[in-house]
């Protein structure tokens, strides 16, 4: 029985081989320059925002693209550059799983002398040659929370305050619980952290860490998000508290995040938010598109572009609303 | 002639060819070297994995919990030997020792899901369900979430270098084949299979049939594990947790029954080779991943509807 298959097998392997071209494709036109743009997911808002921004300030340039979603699996996206690098891409803009799990990919666009820019994630420190842009994660959450604070001050009473935490395997929501801690420090007499939820990007875990922490201190008063894309989730917990209040209302909950995305805008339009840290999206994605040009121009370019990012509160929300990205998009929900 | 050829696993085989030659002239960069490369590299670990299954399937069962021992051996081989604290990272036999440890557990986990199968009489899809949410949860909550990095390159060389994932897969493979054409325990499984209580009646050892099969698929997804974990030169509690339609569907294209009693390791290379040129076809086209799920969705529905009606047939004919 084994005799017919391979027998087939071989005749299949000799045509494709006859068929197989080791150069590769050839370009429709030579002077197109095309980038591949692989995302992990496209699961919220900001990724979403992420993705449509860095697509169109490509169509700007006449760039074209290829796009690859891994569905937050980092063997489909190491496969999918590959296929990136099989089609001759000029330029690989990558959003990975995580630090570690995208190193093989950067590996892969090095040996094919392709430039690799990872939009919003760094890899972890590697001899694989990439430029990431990243948003100042410890910054910008430090400065949002010192707004919380500062609100919480004016209470004159000692807050109970809670931090939900992102997956702390992702450098961002490190960064982001570093920037929460740094500016907690210091003000000890005037907030006590009761609860550190983790929620490893998970709406579910989220939701049910937040409703355990409530019960346990039904008296906080600040809640710091790592991601708006969690606040639905906490929105939820707080309304079955009965504590969902506008910043003008008695019994209102501090409430911060970070992304700046079109809920929390929404949120913070409506009074129910009082700060967020935005990520620049546009500058993110304008700034990985140029990294990519410049590496691929033999230009020296800095290992990591920072987003500086800025906070986004009732004060100036109007002054900031046309720089922040969640302004332009509908919300999710 | 045609119900043999439909029967035989040699039309999955027949597609791969029609497949290559209808989408190989226009989707670009599928007719290269490199992209043949890739394929064959992303394929084996796969075929490793379903080949495990193949045996499983045969005895009329089914392994679900493949994806989570491939998670739970990436990590635990990984914490053994890399270098941020690793106990043998600085141990000369580090890589075959913690080879050696993962191939153990997977057959140790494998074996509890054989005596939960066969012994305890447990439903298949019941044990190896529960054994995957167990395990998942074990591998995440072990690691706190944590990728494991900086392993040694001895190690990563295994699952990234063409050349010895291709002799780790033909060996094992044709073992498998070996084992299920010619000798005792292939006609085993089959009767097993077909039907277990003829079986026990004429004396086969039915329980001990089965506990052997699903040591051999989590041996089998313990040695995937230790490709793969080459491959991403990391230990993750989420490997390959995404992939496990991908091992069912690509053994069941390949021919070998849901319902037992029939199987092939060769028709299964078929299916995962199938699987392997669909998706590779549909990444270089640049399709969403969703569009690629819905497709490959369709193809292994539609091996599963062929499956059902070549068993009616096969029960018309008894």
């Amino acid at each position: 029985m084994i005799r017919p298959y391979a027998t087939t097998l071989i005749l299949m392997f000799t045509v494709y081989c006859l068929g197989c071209n080791s150069k590769g494709p050839s370009a429709s036109d030579p002077n197109q320059i095309t980038v591949g743009v692989a995302f992990e997911t496209l699961q919220t808002e900001y990724w979403v925002a992420g993705f449509d921004a860095i697509k169109s300030e490509l169509a700007s340039r006449d760039i074209a693209v290829l796009e690859a979603i891994a569905d937050g699996d980092p063997n489909r996206q190491l496969q999918q550059v590959k296929n990136f690098i099989t089609r001759r891409v000029n330029g690989i803009i990558l959003v990975p799983k995580d630090a570690k799990s995208c190193i093989p990919a950067i590996r892969a666009a090095n040996a094919a002398n392709i430039p690799i820019v990872l939009f919003n994630r760094p890899a972890s420190e590697t001899d694989a040659k990439s430029v990431a842009v990243q948003a100042n994660n410890f910054e910008i959450s430090k400065e949002t929370v010192s707004f919380l604070i500062e609100q919480a001050r004016k209470s004159g009473t000692k807050t109970k305050a809670m931090i939900v935490l992102g997956d702390l395997g992702d450098i961002n929501a490190v960064g982001r619980r570093d920037g929460f801690e740094a500016a907690v420090q210091g003000n000890e007499e005037f907030i006590e952290v009761v609860a550190r939820v983790p929620s490893e990007w998970n709406q579910e875990k989220a939701q049910a860490g937040v409703v355990n922490a409530l019960q346990a201190n039904p008296d906080i008063g600040l809640i710091f998000t790592s991601s708006d894309f969690l606040l639905p989730s906490i929105i939820s917990a707080l309304k079955a508290a009965n504590k969902y209040h506008k910043f003008n209302e008695p019994g209102h909950v501090i409430m911060g995040g970070f992304d700046g995305d079109a809920t929390a805008y929404q949120m913070l339009r409506d009074g129910y938010l009082d700060a967020t840290g935005v990520q620049d999206v546009y500058f993110e994605a304008k700034a990985s598109v140029q990294a990519v040009l410049d590496m691929r121009d033999g230009k020296d370019v800095e290992p990591l572009i920072q987003d500086p990012g800025f906070v986004i509160h009732r004060d100036n929300m109007e002054e900031k609303a046309a720089s922040t990205w969640g302004a332009n998009v509908q919300p999710a929900n | 002639m045609v119900s043999r050829f439909v029967h035989s696993g040699y039309l999955t085989l027949l597609l791969c060819g029609v497949y290559c030659l209808a989408v190989g002239t226009w989707v670009p960069g599928f007719f290269t070297l490199e992209n043949a490369h890739n394929v064959l590299l992303a394929l084996l670990p796969l075929l490793v994995v379903a080949t495990g299954q193949t045996v499983v399937l045969m005895t009329a069962g089914i392994d679900l919990s493949v994806t989570s021992i491939i998670a739970i051996t990436s990590v635990i081989g990984a914490q053994l030997i890399t270098s941020d604290g690793g106990p043998l990272a600085e141990n000369w036999l580090a890589t075959p020792i913690a080879a050696i440890a993962m191939l153990c557990l997977g057959v140790g986990l494998g074996l509890a899901n054989g005596i939960c199968v066969a012994v305890l009489k447990m439903p298949a899809f019941i044990a190896t369900l529960t054994s995957m949410m167990f395990l998942s949860g074990l591998a995440i909550w072990w690691t706190q979430s944590e990728q494991i990095y900086n392993l040694p390159r001895s190690f990563l060389s295994i699952g990234n270098q063409l050349g010895s994932v291709l002799l780790i897969t033909i060996l094992l493979t044709g073992s498998v084949h070996f084992l299920i054409n010619r000798t005792l325990f292939g006609m085993r499984l089959r009767a097993v299979g077909h039907n277990p209580l003829a079986a026990r009646t004429s004396g086969v050892p039915v329980s001990k049939t089965i506990v052997w099969a699903y040591v051999l698929s989590g041996f089998t997804a313990a040695l995937a594990s230790v490709l793969i974990t080459g491959q991403l030169e990391t230990g993750s509690p989420v490997q390959w947790e995404n992939n496990l339609l991908d091992i069912v569907g690509a053994t069941v294209i390949g021919g070998t029954s849901l319902y037992g009693g029939r199987g092939s390791v060769i028709w299964t290379a078929s299916g995962v080779l199938l699987l392997s040129l669909i998706d590779s076809s549909l990444n270089l086209l640049s399709l969403s991943h969703f569009t690629i799920m819905m497709i490959k969705g369709a193809v292994i529905l539609l091996a599963a509807l062929l499956d059902t009606l070549r068993y009616r047939v096969n029960e018309g004919n008894h």
